[in-house]
């Protein structure tokens, strides 16, 4: 009971801090989102053979706390927070539905998700299927009907999915530390952009262009990959990050390529010359000053999708973008599965725990090291094609360093080595970078603007201090930071993790506890 | 056909990976006829060149021993330390700034300021890498090394974000103009003021007609360097600690055997890189004169880089693959493409990692994984 209780006071506030930065109508989407989560949670821990209607019952106190909880922090916002920020509270033609939908979808969804775990095996998992495929498609309508304009922000939480995916492969997977990831993504847009873009007049069909995108980055895996077999955990994490770094000084910098064929251009002349002789050689030149990625300007505008009925994607409507990288992610969740469960999976998985006994059991290290590396390159390969047409122009400066830590933490904070978790964490990650720290960056400047600095007016220093630090996006890689240590300090594995890795991080508990055991 | 190929598989890889390197290097400024072409134009340049690479080399090599003694003794890559350089460099410029000696002409004044920049970046950073290690490090000591490696990482966003936050203040970084913390800011000339304040020519070589910059900047910037390095190196092989310091990197288990204090030695190196990156801090300052959030990142990798040349838990390796790396930069700025130098050097990191691991001067670090 007592967890019940906590659960449900976690997951309120949980809620309500996320209705305090949007307000409005995120009550109700929120509500019904975090009444799923809350089911699932529930759910898990129960007596199956309760049977459905008994789950249902059981879960409703717990939801009701929540729901509490949730709508008073809702209406703490809307009365008490919206005009301390300036803004005018929603109206009660607002404020009554939104409120009254959110928190009885709330406990509706989490007395409905419980119940899906009192039925049968078979048709819970069909249950919880159809009640994702549901929110998934409904999502982007709801989202427009309410007019909160989260689904463009989510695309790219979605894009960074993919991406964690492709990582998760390498790194958890196959137990390879890649530092360079944003290296593929860098390859896979580039591709997309030069071959559809004014830039050399190529404008060939997205359809087609996503799947080069994917077959360069999976070449680049292959090529990068190959010297990098060799090398120790650390130091191949170092080489990753030096490759990965090259690529964007390399596409900042191919603004003015001439190739000249050395034999004919230098070698033959220099020798002429040390015989004294001037008999001139004709100088092959390849290429005469190409502009491939037009440096810091970036390639714009990179051509978009067209599918009959939908018409060309707009940018001003994302939801065809947003069912597409769905559809990818469908596609990409599909293919890791099998090729995890597959032969080559299994040969990841017992590369990454002991490479000397699998290479005893007769698998091939180089093969399974560098199907890892091109498999995982070849998801951001899709990933930069859908990005590229999405933002409609790409810069160097998106695929640095940070770019790459930004999905490492996607997939350390899911979860090492399971699907499921690094899409929570790719959601929860870029939903804090994109929608959570702009919108508190909104709240604070509304409040710093109308109730904090006029309180403060005496102290002028002390003012000028706190305006200028009260931007939360100054903050943004200290987040990712925290994460990183915070993740490795207290629970390395993740917040779903996997049950191989999770029994690696924790081999030394483990002993002692059997040591323990044997003492007693 | 077998044998065939043994025997001529290496050279024909050879002749094609040189045939490659002459029809794509130029590319990225590795154009041989006009390198070849500016050293001739002006010969002399190539001793100029030679000074900002020993200088800027100096630099890096003091770095670099904070990143060979750190991997030398916990076989860690302490990610961080390029980031605890860069607060030194802002520590350093803080600290003339609240002495006034940013805003003075007496020379004795200035003087004075930047010694106590010195110290003052020197602890700073030197309790900032202790902090490190003990927050992030020390707990993950027999984890994975891949979780400590990630922990580093954090480590250095969060040093980082530390470093664009303290840009911002412009109670303690003087903005000269710039807006933000994002901007690089400017770090003054100091050096050079001295000497203008004293009537004196801030270039030591310009009575000899050559036309050669030889400013006291270089000269305080090799000069300080040298004395840390030898320093260090008599720290190390001289003193008791340094001895405790050599066991613990030879062998954990056997040193603590031995009655060392394991956590007290660790803790101890990580006070000496912090405090020789906060000194390389001021000297990066007064030598480029510039100061930025981003900047450790970079000189970081070059410094990692150096070290891994020199061949990684080796002290004398790490001063001359800083120099080495210095060299390089400097040359690639002056002679190559100064938008392909990082390049070059992530290179010569790869290169180096995938065909010598061990580096020139072979690595030494313990027995233990």
């Amino acid at each position: 009971m007592k967890a019940e209780i906590k659960l449900a006071l976690t997951m309120g506030l949980l809620g309500g801090v996320v209705v305090f930065l949007f307000g409005g109508w995120s009550v109700t989407v929120l509500g019904i989102l975090i009444g799923v989560f809350m089911g699932l949670s529930i759910g898990g821990r129960v007596n199956k053979k309760d049977g459905p209607r008994k789950l249902a019952l059981q879960s409703l106190s717990t939801a009701g706390i929540a729901a509490v909880v949730f709508i008073a922090v809702s209406l703490f916002q809307n009365y008490v927070v919206a005009p301390a920020g300036g803004q005018f509270p929603s109206e009660l033609y607002i404020v009554i539905p939104a409120n009254l939908i959110g928190g009885l979808g709330m406990i509706l969804f989490t007395a409905l998700t419980a119940a899906l775990h009192g039925l049968p095996d078979r048709q819970e998992r069909l249950g919880k299927l159809i009640l994702m495929v549901v929110l998934v498609i409904a999502f982007p309508f709801i989202d427009r009907i309410t007019g909160l304009h989260w689904s463009g922000q989510i695309i790219f939480a979605l894009i960074f999915v993919i991406l964690g995916l492709g990582l998760n492969i390498v790194v958890g997977f196959a137990g390879l530390l890649d530092f360079g990831y944003a290296a593929f993504f860098a390859i896979g847009a580039y591709t997309t952009g030069i071959l559809s873009s004014p830039q050399h007049h190529i404008f060939m069909n997205f359809w087609l262009v996503i799947w080069i995108a994917l077959g360069m980055a999976a070449l680049w895996g292959l090529i990068l990959g190959t010297p990098t077999l060799r090398l120790r955990g650390d130091y191949l994490a170092i080489v990753t990050l030096g490759c990965g770094e090259m690529m964007p000084i390399i596409f900042r910098n191919l603004t003015n390529v001439t190739i000249k064929e050395p034999l004919t251009c230098w070698i033959i002349p220099g020798i002429m010359r040390l015989f004294n002789s001037s008999a001139a050689t004709k100088c092959i030149t390849i290429i005469d000053n190409l502009d491939l990625t037009a440096g810091e300007k970036g390639i714009n505008p990179i051509g978009r999708p067209y599918l009959p009925f939908i018409g060309e994607f707009q940018s001003n409507n994302p939801i065809p973008w947003y069912f597409l990288i769905i559809l990818l992610i469908l596609l990409s969740v599909f293919l890791i599965r099998r090729l995890r469960d597959g032969r080559l999976g299994r040969a990841w998985m017992a590369c990454r725990e002991d490479q000397d006994a699998a290479v005893q059991m007769g698998i091939d290290p180089v093969h399974t090291k560098l199907t890892a590396f091109a498999l995982g390159a070849a998801f951001s390969g899709f990933a930069g094609a859908f990005y590229a047409a999405y933002i409609r122009g790409i810069f160097p400066s998106v695929f640095e360093f940070s770019t790459s830590i930004i999905v490492l933490c996607i997939v350390v904070l899911g979860g090492m080595g399971n699907i499921n978790g690094v899409i929570l964490g790719g959601i929860i990650i870029m939903g804090a970078d994109r929608l959570f720290l702009p919108a508190l960056k909104d709240l604070l400047k509304g409040l710093m603007d109308h109730t904090i600095l006029p309180a403060l007016a005496s102290n002028h220093t002390l003012q000028a201090v706190v305006a200028q630090n009260a931007n939360p996006i100054l903050y943004r890689y200290l987040l990712f930071g925290l994460t990183l240590v915070i993740m490795m300090a207290l629970r390395p594995e993740g917040i779903i993790p996997s049950a191989q890795i999770r029994a690696e991080l924790h081999a030394d508990e483990e002993t002692s506890a059997v040591e323990k055991a044997v003492k007693n | 056909m077998k044998s065939f190929f043994r025997r001529f598989m290496r050279p024909i890889i050879a002749i094609l990976v040189i045939y490659l390197v002459f029809l794509l290097g130029p590319i990225a400024g590795l154009d041989f006829p006009i390198i070849v072409g500016r050293i001739q134009e002006s010969p002399k340049m190539l001793v100029q060149f030679l000074i900002i690479g020993l200088a800027n080399g100096a630099i890096v090599a003091i770095i670099a021993l904070g990143y060979t003694m750190v991997y030398g003794i916990i076989e860690l890559i302490n990610f961080a330390h390029g980031d605890v350089y860069m607060i030194g460099v802002f520590t350093a410029l803080s600290t003339l700034s609240v002495t006034g000696a940013l805003t003075t002409n007496n020379p004795v004044h200035l003087v004075l300021g930047i010694v106590a920049a010195l110290v003052v970046a020197m602890i700073v950073c030197a309790s900032l890498n202790v902090a490190i290690e003990r927050l992030a490090y020390r707990r993950l000591r027999n984890a994975p090394r891949l979780a400590a490696l990630i922990s580093a990482i954090g480590m250095s966003f969060i040093v980082e974000n530390i470093g664009l936050i303290w840009a911002a203040q412009s109670w303690l970084v003087p903005s000269f103009g710039t807006t933000g913390g994002g901007a690089q800011k400017s770090f003054p000339d100091l050096l050079s003021k001295i000497m203008i304040s004293l009537n004196l020519d801030p270039n030591l070589l310009a009575s000899t007609g050559l036309g050669l910059r030889f400013t006291i900047k270089d000269l305080l910037v090799i000069v300080l360097a040298s004395i840390l390095m030898i320093g260090l190196r008599f720290f190390i092989q001289n003193t008791r600690l340094g001895k405790a310091m050599r066991a613990t990197a030879q062998n954990r288990d056997a040193a603590k055997m031995m009655g060392i204090n394991i956590d007290r030695v660790i803790s101890i190196t990580f006070l000496i890189g912090g405090g020789l990156a906060g000194a390389a801090g001021l000297m990066a300052g007064l030598y480029n004169n510039t100061a930025w959030w981003f900047m450790g990142f970079r000189v970081g990798i070059q410094a990692f880089t150096a070290a891994v040349l020199g061949g990684i838990g080796n002290i004398t390796g790490a001063m001359l693959g800083g120099f080495l790396i210095g060299l390089l930069a400097a040359f690639s700025d002056g002679y190559m493409d100064a938008r392909w130098t990082n390049l070059w050097v992530f290179a010569v990191l790869v290169l180096i990692l995938i065909f010598r691991p061990t580096g020139l001067l072979g690595e030494q670090v313990g027995e233990k994984a």
